[in-house]
């Protein structure tokens, strides 16, 4: 055996136990892979494995590249998320001021800017994982905020390639990066859908051109003198590409990957001098002051001006403190650009090792503050410190003053939407609850009255005269939202909805009149269909004929 | 402090070259492990000598290995293999044993020496893992009886072959007392850590594996971490028995074997092998190419007349005897000749045992050179012999037909035919269950939650652990051979994946998110698709509808829902209760 590969083998063995302790806390697996690494790094030599680490940061940053959605890059930088360029910039200052402050020097400063302003994309979207399905307000601002962040750091890592802040070097990258990403587009074009021909259905075909293909784009970035890890972003453009026809490709992909980023992880671990056990006294302390300060910045103060800057932008108060509680960790993109400024000699030992020190900290306390966001949000709002929400919500409200025996609706989703024509055809006088900023004109125009505000808040159903309510339809999938409003004890019945049975239940119990379980009442209609279908009643394709025939109807009465 | 790292120039070179090579080979319809091969010879010492090996490759192609065996491992599953096991091992230890005497026989005649005639003899007994199961796949008989036997009788050789291995990394014995000594040492290592690997799979791991295995990642890593540690065990077995003053080997591959043998036994297995297989082929890839980088055209050519007479000879001896055996046990004479036909080529382990008996110092580098040269050629045309074995059973039917037995050999596994496939369990499908069941003897239900596969079994449903999207967990499921399959991932990719592959004559069911997605799986050939969310919105619609208009309506709609919601089963038959209510 190789001593690379009983180094390899000893940081995986030694991940093990650690990756148990992550999934029985439920715990993200990227700072227990770097603690891992740390108490790996005992043990073995950790400038061996940066080889593979390498491949691990290209598969990283590829995949990424492989999994972008160029249209939402669109909406998102066309769109509202402005706020996240204002985070970046703001709070990155702060982290390079506070460099400045201790005595960081400015060049080296600027990574601590960086590492805080940057939040994890792998972190965050698996903690966000829910909300983001649901298609909750914070879990689209969240994703879009990570987006805008990523490709922030694409881009520094482009113009760290410079290796100085002059002007035109970095023009001269940003010309290669460019060229880079043109090349990208053309092998995606060309060359990928030939490969893909001529692999036939061999999935290992696939893997190694693929993984050729990325070679190939790192060489060019090399000779370019570009990082790799552009190199490796525009690989991944190179072979975009809808996964249906390569299904194997793709889950292949996944693998290869994730065995080098635990590598990565594990290696950057391995590569921190250990405060206390491998340097002195003093310096330990130092440098775990530093750390300290990073951490409280990223996972306090980081939330904190990104909830000003959403509520600036007009979100209310709750999906804003819930999304900047989201993103307070440090980003995987600002390790990548630790390590490389670290390689290129802009970075000293200590300074790289206070990031990876703090993203292992604050990616432990971000899966906390995801964990008790609510409570987190309760504390802060119940102290009055997101003051002023009233105001906002009288202000882009519409309630008339006679509302009374009406319906609420909360949630102007599909099923929102479908409940206000109902209310309309029966003169059913009702009220709307969103919180959406992107669905406010929406509202405005199609509803009669509605209230903007969180549901979580006893003023925003005051304000759609709860008191005088008949019923409270709750469309919106949120168990504490549910949770809430039982609590509220309103007068009113209340109708909610959930996603499975034993919700429902508890729910039930709780107090609620009734709650809709989608599958529950889908499954319904599916077992009617089959019956049909079993009995005779009717064939497949007629079934289809059928359905797909109401599909459209349904999608041109929509498009009116 | 860290050095500028760049990635290696030699492994890219690899990459690419055998990536081209790869597309070559499949386009003459040649296996890849050739092209690899012979990319190795091509940019090794022996023909242009521009790449070398390094520590990288060395540990890649070591990682190769070690993950080839541990796949290896993980496909072996006892109770599927159980049932052909008593023929299989009557099959397999006398066809070993002959053709490593023909292999010896062939070698002598040829003018090698013993000790090279025994390591030739022990070399050429394996029958390519590679090589027939790819072809059996790639033709879609895998799971045929004669397909079975193949893989069964290669699964027996691999585990000579680890054990082989393991006296052979003890080095060149002095006499026959030692290489009798080495083998009961490393019997005896073999027999511990096959206890413990067996033993961790009946104690320790399924709790572990049943807390991980709904966490994707971990679930690989942990894997991973798992297959690590035996390797490491092995290869450091010697740190462990020191202070006993014993000094034995174990190969790294017998490690990774036994770590995945532990793992096959439990019920997550086959997403495993999904998960592992895609760093095994890109690993492999380096190994079978790193192969020849080591050897010059001198040696690699310097038996060359002698591979050729040793291969042609080799190939009709190891026909007529598994020919011969297979007959013997009784199976029909086409399954007898197909399952035949399959096993000609000399294995990569063949070249493996090479390697190892090289470092070993049992053979000279000619040798190896001999015994790559002689698997290299075998496995070319026993590819040609295996593509076309039905067109050859046919022309030979009438010459063969005289040792027709007349049995059929029977049992297995079952295999499912015109049965049902749901994706999922959840609050959709699960409804729909005990219908399906009363109308299809088999339904198969494809899940990535243990407990939900707990729950399955225990009721007497098929339950796969799995990502619908492994090629594996779809082939288990029988998909293509399916009457009807229910999908309620609301992601169109896998739906469309989904459509694809199923047969035209099958009825399929499955969830959308948007209207849009459902015209698009209409368009696909989709015959129902489940459109929940805008189904819930106009069923709460009507229930507003009740509530505002006629509440006894509503209260008697609702109060059947709730009754299904409290009852929460795991297998409700909803068809009994959906007389009545709002529909009506």
């Amino acid at each position: 055996m190789t001593e690379l590969l009983t180094t390899v083998a000893i940081l995986f063995i030694v991940a093990g136990p650690f990756l148990l302790v992550a999934n029985r806390f439920d715990l993200p697996t990227v700072p227990l892979l770097i603690l891992a690494g740390i108490v790996g790094g005992l043990f073995v030599d950790e400038g061996q494995t940066l080889e593979l680490a390498q491949f691990g940061i290209a598969l990283l940053v590829f995949t990424f590249g492989v999994g972008i959605n160029l249209s939402a890059v669109r909406t998102v930088l066309g769109d509202s998320e402005l706020a996240a360029v204002a985070q970046i910039l703001v709070v990155g200052s702060l982290g390079l001021g506070f460099g400045v402050l201790v005595g960081v020097p400015v060049e080296e400063a600027v990574y601590l800017g960086i590492a805080v302003a940057l939040s994890s994309t792998i972190v965050g979207v698996a903690l966000f994982q829910t909300e983001i399905r649901r298609n909750l307000v914070r879990g689209r601002l969240a994703e879009s905020i990570q987006l805008v962040q990523d490709l922030t750091a694409i881009v520094i890592l482009l113009v760290l390639g410079a290796g100085t802040l002059e002007a035109d070097p970095i023009a001269t990258q940003l010309g290669y990066g460019l060229t880079l990403l043109v090349m990208a587009a053309l092998v995606n074009h060309y060359l990928f859908t030939l490969i893909g021909r001529l692999a036939g259905d061999s999935d290992e075909l696939m893997i190694i051109s693929v993984i050729s293909i990325l070679v190939v784009f790192i060489g060019a970035a090399e000779l370019a003198g570009v990082s790799i890890v552009v190199g490796a972003f525009a690989a991944g453009l190179a072979v975009r590409h809808d996964p249906v026809e390569y299904l194997g490709l793709f889950n292949g992909l996944t693998s290869v990957r994730d065995f080098f980023v635990a590598v990565f992880f594990t290696t950057i671990g391995a590569l921190i001098v250990l405060p206390f056990v491998e340097m002195g006294m003093t310096a330990s302390v130092e440098k775990l002051l530093l750390v300290a300060g990073l951490v409280v910045l990223t996972a306090v103060v980081k939330p904190i001006v990104t909830t000003a800057i959403l509520l600036y932008k007009g979100y209310e108060a709750r999906s804003a403190t819930l999304t900047s509680l989201s993103i307070d960790q440090v980003s995987e993109f600002a390790l990548i650009i630790a390590i490389e400024a670290l390689i290129l000699g802009f970075l000293t030992q200590d300074v790289f090792d206070v990031i990876i020190l703090a993203a292992a900290v604050t990616m432990i306390t971000s899966s906390l503050s995801q964990r008790y966001n609510e409570q987190i949000y309760r504390a802060v709002a119940d102290r009055g410190l997101l003051a002023g929400k009233h105001r906002k919500i009288d202000e882009s409200s519409r309630v008339p003053e006679d509302l009374a025996d009406h319906v609420i609706i909360a949630g102007y989703g599909r099923q929102g939407r479908q409940l206000v024509e109902t209310c309309e055809l029966f003169d059913q006088p009702y009220v709307v609850v969103e919180n959406d900023p992107t669905e406010f004109e929406t509202v405005r125009r199609e509803c009669d009255a509605f209230v903007f505000g969180d549901a979580m808040e006893r003023y925003t159903w005051k304000k759609a005269n709860v008191e005088d309510a008949r019923v409270i339809l709750s469309t919106i999938d949120s168990d504490p939202v549910s949770r809430r409003l039982l609590s509220l004890g309103f007068d009113a019945e209340i109708i909610l909805r959930t996603g499975d049975v034993s919700t429902a239940l508890d729910l039930l119990e709780a107090g609620a009149l009734y709650v809709t379980v989608q599958d529950l009442l889908a499954s319904e209609r599916l077992v009617q269909y089959l019956q049909a279908l079993f009995d005779d009643e009717t064939t497949p394709d007629a079934l289809r004929e059928r359905l797909r025939a109401e599909v459209e109807q349904y999608s041109a009465v929509r498009r009116q | 402090m860290v050095t500028e790292v760049a990635l290696t120039t030699d492994l890219a070179i690899i990459l690419l070259s055998a990536t081209v090579a790869g597309f070559l080979a499949r386009q003459t319809g040649q296996p890849t492990i050739i092209a690899y091969i012979i990319t190795g010879v091509v940019l090794g010492p022996a023909a242009l000598g521009i790449v070398e090996v390094t520590e990288l490759t060395e540990t890649l192609s070591e990682l190769g290995l070690a993950f080839l065996l541990f796949l290896l491992g993980i496909k072996m599953r006892i109770d599927e293999i159980s049932h052909v096991l008593a023929p299989i091992v009557k099959i397999s230890i006398p066809q070993m044993a002959l053709v490593a005497i023909a292999g010896v026989g062939i070698s002598l005649a040829l003018g090698f020496g013993t000790l090279e005639a025994l390591i030739i003899g022990l070399a050429v007994m394996y029958s390519s893992t590679a090589v027939v199961i790819k072809m059996l796949t790639d033709k879609d008989e895998a799971t045929s009886l004669h397909g079975k036997i193949d893989v069964g009788v290669l699964l027996v050789q691999d585990i000579v072959v680890v054990i082989l291995l393991a006296v052979l990394a003890a080095g060149r014995p002095d006499d026959v007392a030692e290489v009798a000594t080495t083998l009961v040492v490393v019997l005896v290592l073999v027999a511990l850590l096959t206890v413990a690997a067996i033993g961790a799979s009946k104690y320790v791991l399924p709790p572990v594996f049943r807390r991980v295995a709904d966490n994707k990642d971990v679930f690989f890593l942990v894997a991973l971490s798992w297959a690590f540690l035996f390797v490491f065990v092995s290869d450091e077995i010697n740190l462990f028995l020191s202070p006993f003053g014993i000094e034995a080997y174990l190969s790294i591959e017998m490690g990774a074997f036994l770590a995945g043998l532990a793992l096959a036994q439990l019920p997550y297995s086959s997403e495993l092998k999904d998960r592992v297989n895609p760093l095994t082929d890109l690993f492999v890839m380096v190994f079978f190419v790193s192969v020849a980088l080591s050897l010059d055209a001198d040696e690699l050519l310097f038996y060359a007349e002698e591979a050729v007479i040793a291969a042609v000879v080799l190939m009709v001896a190891k026909f007529l005897i598994f020919f011969f055996l297979i007959n013997w046990q009784g199976f029909s004479l086409e399954t007898t000749f197909l399952g035949s036909i399959g096993m000609l080529q000399i294995s990569e382990f063949g070249i493996i045992v090479g390697v190892a008996a090289f470092q070993g110092d049992f053979i000279d580098v000619e040798v190896l050179g001999f015994l790559t040269l002689l698997a290299l050629l075998t496995m070319s045309v026993s590819v040609y012999f295996m593509e076309f074995n039905h067109q050859l059973f046919e022309r030979l039917e009438p010459t063969l037909s005289r040792w027709d037995t007349g049995d059929e050999f029977q049992g297995g596994k079952k295999e499912y035919k015109d049965h049902a496939v749901v994706i999922g369990y959840d609050e959709l499908t699960r409804n729909a269950l005990s219908l399906l069941d009363q109308e299809y003897e088999d339904v198969v239900v494809i899940d990535r939650r243990t407990d939900h596969i707990e729950t399955l079994q225990e009721n007497g449903y098929d339950a796969i652990y799995g990502d619908f999207r492994n090629s594996i967990i779809r082939k288990e499921s029988a998909l293509k051979k399916a009457d009807f399959v229910l999908s309620s991932s609301v992601q169109t990719e896998v739906n469309k994946a989904l459509l694809g592959e199923v047969s035209d004559d099958a009825t399929v069911f499955v969830e959308a998110k948007t209207a849009d997605d459902a015209q698009k799986l209409y368009d696909r050939g989709a015959h129902c698709v489940i459109l929940s969310a805008q189904f819930t919105a106009e069923r709460l619609a009507e229930y507003l509808e009740a509530y505002l208009d006629n509440r006894e309506v509503f209260d008697q709609a609702i109060e059947a829902d709730i009754q299904l919601i409290e009852r929460n089963e795991p297998f409700p038959d909803l068809a009994e209760r959906l007389r009545g209510g709002l529909d009506d």
